[in-house]
């Protein structure tokens, strides 16, 4: 049986609650610096949506502990999640860990883990997973005009509307394959949607060096298939998900192909939309 | 006529999305969704437990306006079947024939399309694959979709190749 490590009983403990898209969150820690670069680090972790709320019931409870060897240890709702040597490392776990909570249990949104950008009134989405370059293809088309809504969550309302989540972009390929650097939109030469945008096309796609571009226009039902892995509540609410899913693949155009290189990919799928999306 | 061939479509423990041509199912128990084509939509949704195969075959040839053969409900009963879309195993009627030679026989005779059933699991930890930032390998372990399991690169906290 695995039993995991409980959180320890502190001397000293620091604590701060804020809500996120109506999930409820707690983080505590013995460091009061670590803590506070966590909370200064809030408004780029949710863009534009959060509030410290210092009276609410948390229903999610972090705390990160350090101890004199400055071994770190992340505990979530009192067990051990994950431990580490590096503050860095896990800041930047944490962080991601702190979205994905929000993601899962956000309040009457939909979070597709997936890049998004505006064009021409509507939104083109494209789920994807870590290191399918998400973010590469989103810096290219904000180059090339496109507004930038964000490079990691698609948040989808209960209308099928998309809704901004403008982190800075975390560009992998300007540095060194697996070393992110974070970028803004406006340093790209684009500009941020501030407004919810309905979806006009969503792309399943895959880099693969080389590979033909050959758009299939997916069935509603197929396209809500090839959706469902990147649907972050899709196990903590499946029906209002796939209600929401199902108004997206109602109005817009689903389209699957492998992709080449980002720059050279942009023209076809500027093409894919014109001659699809009305 | 025995039982087992009245086939009927399991309703617990499913959530369901009526489309125009095909039905999406989510399996709270397994976290599989499952899309069924037209024609294995029609055979589940009159597996009611009063109709059997022969009565299927018939509903469907109504509704699609050519014949039907039977053997094409039973290729979309045995999928439903391992599915697990039905509430009991059916038996097994095609028999003598390998799935392939039935589809290949239907396939030629049948102006409607063969029944599919498509699946895909929904991430087997939500929390672990949408993101691949990792402190220590053993962070890796649990990220199934990341690109090695087993190698953290501490300098970019994330799971790499």
């Amino acid at each position: 049986m695995n039993i995991k490590k409980k959180a320890p009983c502190l001397e000293r403990r620091y604590r701060f609650k804020f809500d996120s898209y109506g999930v409820k969150i707690a983080v505590g820690s013995n460091s009061g610096e670590f803590l506070q670069k966590i909370k200064d680090h809030l408004p780029s972790i949710f863009p534009n949506c959060f509030v410290l709320h210092s009276r609410l019931k948390p229903k999610h409870d972090f705390l990160i502990t350090v101890n004199n060897d400055r071994l770190y240890e992340l505990y979530k709702d009192g067990e051990l999640m994950t431990s580490g040597d590096s503050e860095e490392n896990m800041f930047k776990f944490f962080c991601s860990r702190l979205r994905l909570t929000v993601a899962e249990f956000a309040v009457s949104r939909v979070f597709l883990h997936a890049g998004v950008v505006g064009w021409k009134g509507k939104a083109i989405v494209f789920p994807a997973q870590s290191f399918q370059g998400k973010s590469t293809l989103v810096a290219e088309l904000i180059k090339r005009g496109a507004l930038y809504l964000s490079d990691e969550y698609a948040v989808l309302d209960e209308n099928g509307l998309v809704h901004p989540f403008p982190k800075t972009l975390s560009l992998r390929e300007m540095v060194d394959k697996y070393e992110q650097t974070e970028y803004s939109a406006t340093s790209l030469g684009g500009k941020t949607s501030s407004a919810p945008l309905p979806v006009g096309m969503v792309l399943i796609t895959q880099f693969e060096p080389g590979a033909k571009w050959e758009p299939e226009i997916l069935s509603e039902g197929r396209a809500i298939l090839e959706i469902v892995p990147h649907t972050i509540p899709i196990r903590h609410d499946p029906e209002f998900s796939l209600r929401v899913l199902n108004k997206i693949v109602n109005r817009a155009i689903i389209a699957k192909s492998k992709r080449s290189e980002a720059k050279g990919f942009i023209d076809l799928l500027f093409e894919l939309y014109e001659t699809n999306v009305k | 006529m025995n039982n087992s061939q009245i086939p009927v479509a399991r309703k617990q423990g499913l959530v369901v999305q009526e489309m125009p041509e095909e039905v999406l199912i989510y399996d709270l128990d397994t976290n599989k969704a499952h899309c069924l084509n037209k024609t294995a939509a029609l055979v589940w949704k009159s597996c009611d437990g009063n109709n059997s195969v022969a009565d299927i075959t018939k509903s469907l040839e109504n509704g699609f306006g050519s014949r039907v053969e039977e053997d094409l409900v039973w290729l979309a009963i045995e999928q439903l079947n391992a599915k697990d879309l039905l509430t009991e195993n059916v038996a097994r009627r095609i028999k003598g024939q390998t799935r392939r030679e039935v589809i290949k026989k239907i396939g030629f005779a049948s102006v409607i399309a063969l029944p599919i059933v498509a699946s895909l699991a929904a991430p087997s930890s939500v929390m672990a694959t949408a993101s691949c930032a990792c402190t220590s390998p053993g962070s890796c372990v649990a990220q199934t979709s990341c690109p090695n399991p087993n190698n953290c690169n501490t300098v970019a906290g994330q799971c790499i190749p």
